[in-house]
């Protein structure tokens, strides 16, 4: 069987493999970016640049590290974050407040204005994190409003109200401070490039891909093991903590700051750069902060009519490019865009180092606790649940429902639609929490753990309406796999320490292979969006594998899948059970469930009607009548 | 007591304002899945067209149908403009962007605030204008010790008139079985029938027509009006939508009515400086209790 999908591999491979693509050589890309640098450093020294254009240019970078600092929350999360001046106003005023009354100096308030506004962040963020969507932007908003009117309150004198406070130091690094414009042209600058290489280190490590994940689709992200809430908060404080630096700066250069410095027009703007840039690009955000403080520069002599202008461009680029101006690129980078070191030039001999995996559940846990084993399990059995109840209102969608999965083995769950099988996986996997009963799986009871550490602990899924990462490449898909087991977390991946580097080439490793043995490695640099359903759902399955779980749970996995294909299916499903995993299907394809069960259950309304190997399931009289109906005699 | 009653009058009043936005809010938001950032601009442009009507026509709009019958031009008039705007901005600003989502919808939405503000700048010059006090009636009602303004119970009433009208034509005909049925899905809505295109045209225009002449009431009540009035109102009601349940006609209604009430209450026995920042913990908390608001439907994704 090993045989067979190997074949089906190397047919595929043969066929379809294609190199990535490149719209021009890696060479012209790296002069480019020489070129930029230079510009960037040289252009206080440019014979026509005088001190108004070099504090343009200072501007625009205090936007660009806005720009990234909410790049990270809403380019690569996707949370609608409208009110990230407030942290930017909280690190300003963190700076002004403790110069004056501590007389601290601004360099030392520099970190420390970060601390406070990250940390400001995660207070106020972290009730609010669930919500959805369009409930978020409004409560940033409110955030926003809230900080600018509090300050604009004076409370206990410290922020001197709408007056602001004035007299605010320069940086003094001992040696030198800066002071003229040139010189804070070059603060702002190297601080931005530092920023920039951190964070390019973070998209391209498992904390930026987590990000991804989140916004590319919640539900999956949870399910295959990412904290959603926890990298959600981290990606606030992580923005917050920049635009705090971005406000201690700020408020260094001009020595005063005042209320009306943070409102929500500003916010406004800084939403703009991130779209206008490109969602997730870190050079579109810096070409969106030069887009909106240049425009209006450009058109001054308008005065009155500039932001009349400007609104017009918004809506224009909208129209015409709303992607933005420099988007993010996935596809044709190759795995080159995985930021990965010392990864093999040629792609497939990836494939002939990685290393056959270890077995199922030998997979150490490292990230999340487990409760204790405290449930002696029956002999051979991987999972059990133990009368699961659940409702929805008056509904009882999964009535005292006993089930056993036995190690090692197949088992199907079958029953007529809307009989609560998917309910039930969803019960198992933590989606649902159930009204009553308890879900042990390997003597721990994992009925009130969230979905991410369920899947650390071994339970994998794969969904019935496929859920995969749609705008993200089909390695980066399995790539979420890995995630729950690896350890390495933010600073080793913006530092790039050599352990980070090494776990970051076992995902790929991994994610290489199960991608491979599910016939899809000629695919890997394709986004998953646009595979056809078929390998949509080997995707998804290979996704499930990479998180190698002691169990798989798969609903409806033949589902829209032509004989072919599903015979394919089957095949691989044995081979996966000679690699040692357990399996639990949901399936309605009689010859899938007749020909690879072990054992079946069957549910109805809720309830379990009958269980027993396949050939005698498929005789039982109950089990006919749910399908079909009473025969009226 | 007599505060009180005061307050709860003034806190209705100016929540009926922000009923009337947040329908329009709510409208667009619950058909298109937009929030329409600059609604709050175009009640601005309904008070300032409401304004030009009784300035140009000062002489003869109220000394041709009275001081009412003027109000009511200049009512009728915004309600007109507004609706046309609203219609003109989908079709610019909105229409060419559905396609590419909801993140450079929010961008255009922004950019379309700006162009309206601006532009009412431009036309009527950045200084706040008045509604003189010779265009609207000075009579008192006194019940005891308060003495409220004819004017504002008019203004009141006739904003409750709109809502029931609204709710009347969302929920009780076929259109606004439509409207509420092409909210829940589009698609769906199109293959049974519905003309999709006929239900973008009518809140885009029936929306913003609220908003407008919303504006010209609190032009008529608060005399003073100005470019940038419109963005503090457009949160507000943005805010009422949300606390009544986005997308949840009689939600945004009573969000609106609430948050005046509570706006005003807060005001009158606490801090004028501190209400905003009141409203929105308010908010916050409602959100962190409630997910989806007071009304808002709890929508369990389908997994």
């Amino acid at each position: 069987m090993a045989d067979l999908t190997s074949k089906l591999t190397q047919r595929i491979s043969q066929t379809q493999d294609q190199s990535p693509r490149r719209k021009f050589p890696r060479a012209i890309g790296l002069i480019l970016l020489v070129l930029a640098v230079a510009l960037l450093g040289a252009f206080p020294l440019l014979p026509f640049v005088n001190n108004y254009l070099i504090d343009v240019g200072f501007i625009v970078g205090i936007y660009a590290l806005l720009g990234l600092s909410l790049n990270i929350v809403l380019g690569e999360v996707g949370l609608f974050d409208l009110g990230h001046m407030a942290f930017c106003a909280i690190g300003a005023y963190t700076t002004g407040v403790l110069f004056h009354q501590l007389q601290l100096p601004i360099v030392i308030l520099l970190p420390i204005s970060a601390i406070v506004a990250g940390g400001f962040a995660y207070l106020v963020t972290s009730p609010v994190i669930h919500l959805r969507g369009d409930y978020l932007c409004i409560v940033t908003i409110g955030i926003g409003e809230i900080v600018r009117l509090v300050l604009q309150n004076n409370p206990g004198g410290l922020t001197n109200g709408p007056n602001g406070i004035g007299n605010i130091g320069n940086p003094d690094f001992g040696l030198f401070s800066i002071q003229s414009p040139t010189q804070f042209y070059y603060y702002i600058w190297i601080v931005i490039g530092l920023v920039i290489i951190g964070l390019i280190n973070l998209q391209k490590s498992r904390v930026g891909r987590a990000w991804n994940y989140i916004r590319e689709d919640e539900i999956a992200a949870k399910a295959n093991g990412i904290d959603v809430r926890a990298f959600k908060l981290l990606a606030f404080v992580l923005g917050a903590a920049i635009a705090g630096i971005a406000g201690n700066i700020y408020a260094s250069k001009y020595m005063f700051i005042e209320p009306n410095n943070f409102s929500f027009m500003e916010s406004a703007l800084l939403f703009c750069i991130v779209l206008l840039g490109g969602l997730g690009s870190i050079p579109g955000s810096l070409l969106g902060a030069a887009v909106i403080v240049i425009f209006p520069e450009i058109f001054r002599q308008f005065a009155t009519y500039r932001l009349l202008f400007f609104g017009a461009a918004l809506i224009a680029m909208m129209v015409f490019r709303p992607g933005g101006l420099w988007p993010r690129r996935r596809e044709g980078l190759g795995f080159a865009g995985l930021g990965i070191r010392k990864l093999p030039r040629d792609e497939n001999a990836l494939l002939a180092e990685a290393p056959v995996p270890p077995r199922p559940g030998t997979v150490p846990l490292r990230t999340y606790r487990l409760p204790p084993v405290t449930v002696a399990m029956s002999e051979g059995l991987t999972l059990e649940t133990k009368a699961i109840t659940l409702r929805f209102g008056g509904l009882v969608a999964v009535s005292s429902f006993d089930m056993s999965v036995a190690t090692g083995k197949i088992t199907s769950l079958i029953g007529p639609n809307g009989a609560g099988k998917t309910t039930l996986f969803n019960v198992i996997t933590g989606i649902y929490r159930p009204n009553k009963g308890k879900v042990i799986f390997q003597g721990r009871d994992i009925t009130k753990l969230k979905p991410h550490t369920i899947i650390g602990a071994g339970i994998a899924r794969t969904f019935q309406n496929i859920r995969l990462f749609p705008s993200l490449t089909c390695i980066e898909n399995v790539m979420s796999g890995p995630h729950c087991h690896a350890r390495e977390g933010t600073w080793p991946a913006v530092f790039r320490t050599p352990a980070q580097a090494r776990e970051e080439r076992k995902i790929v490793d991994l994610a290489s292979y199960r991608l491979n043995q599910v016939g899809l490695w000629a695919f890997r640099n394709e986004l998953a969006k646009n595979l056809p359903y078929g390998k949509q759902r080997l995707l998804e399955l290979a996704r499930a594998l990479a998180t190698s779980p002691s169990l798989l749970i798969l609903d409806e996995p033949s589902s829209g899948l032509n004989d072919k294909e599903s015979e394919d299916l089957m095949a691989m499903l044995q081979v996966f059970l000679g690699e040692g995993f357990t399996m639990l299907l949901i399936e309605h394809d009689m010859n899938v469930v007749m020909g690879i069960s072990d054992w079946v259950t069957v549910m109805d309304m809720g309830s379990k009607i009958a269980e027993g190997p396949p050939q005698e399931i498929y005789n039982n009289p109950l089990v006919i009548e749910a399908y079909l109906g009473k025969e009226e005699d | 007591m007599d505060t009180l009653i005061q307050q709860l009058i003034n806190g209705l009043t100016i929540g009926s304002f922000y009923a009337l936005v947040a329908l329009g809010y709510s409208m667009v938001y619950g058909v298109m899945k937009l929030i329409n950032f600059a609604h709050g601009d175009l009640f601005t442009l309904g008070s300032y067209i409401g304004y030009t009507v009784l300035v140009v026509g000062a002489s003869w709009v109220t000394a041709t149908f009275g001081i009412w019958g003027g109000m009511a031009v200049a009512l009728v008039a915004a309600m007109i403009g507004i609706g046309v705007a609203g219609l003109v901005m989908e079709r610019i600003a909105y229409r060419p962007v559905y396609k590419a989502g909801r993140l450079p919808l929010v961008v255009s939405a922004l950019g379309m605030s700006f162009v309206i503000s601006q532009g009412i700048m431009a036309i009527w010059g950045p200084n706040p204008q008045a509604y003189l006090s010779g265009w609207t009636p000075k009579d008192f009602l006194q019940f005891g010790n308060i003495r409220v303004p004819v004017l504002q119970i008019a203004i009141l009433v006739l904003a409750l008139a709109l809502m029931a009208l609204i709710y009347w034509l969302v929920e009780r005909t076929t259109f606004g079985a439509a409207i509420r049925a092409a909210a829940q899905d589009r698609d769906t809505a199109t293959l049974m029938g519905i003309n999709f295109n006929l239900i973008i045209i009518f809140v885009f225009a029936l929306g913003p027509a609220l908003g407008g002449m919303a504006g010209v009431m609190q032009g008529l009540k608060y005399t003073r009006i100005s470019f940038n009035m419109g963005w503090l109102y457009g949160l507000k009601a943005f805010t009422a939508t949300i606390l009544g349940g986005i997308g949840n006609i009689p939600g945004a209604m009573i969000g609106g009515l609430l948050l005046g009430v509570l706006e005003a209450l807060f005001e009158g026995y606490v801090s004028g400086a501190w209400k905003d920042v009141f409203i929105f913990l308010i908010l916050i908390l409602v959100l962190i209790w409630r997910p989806t608001g007071l009304f808002g439907e709890k929508s369990a994704e389908k997994v």
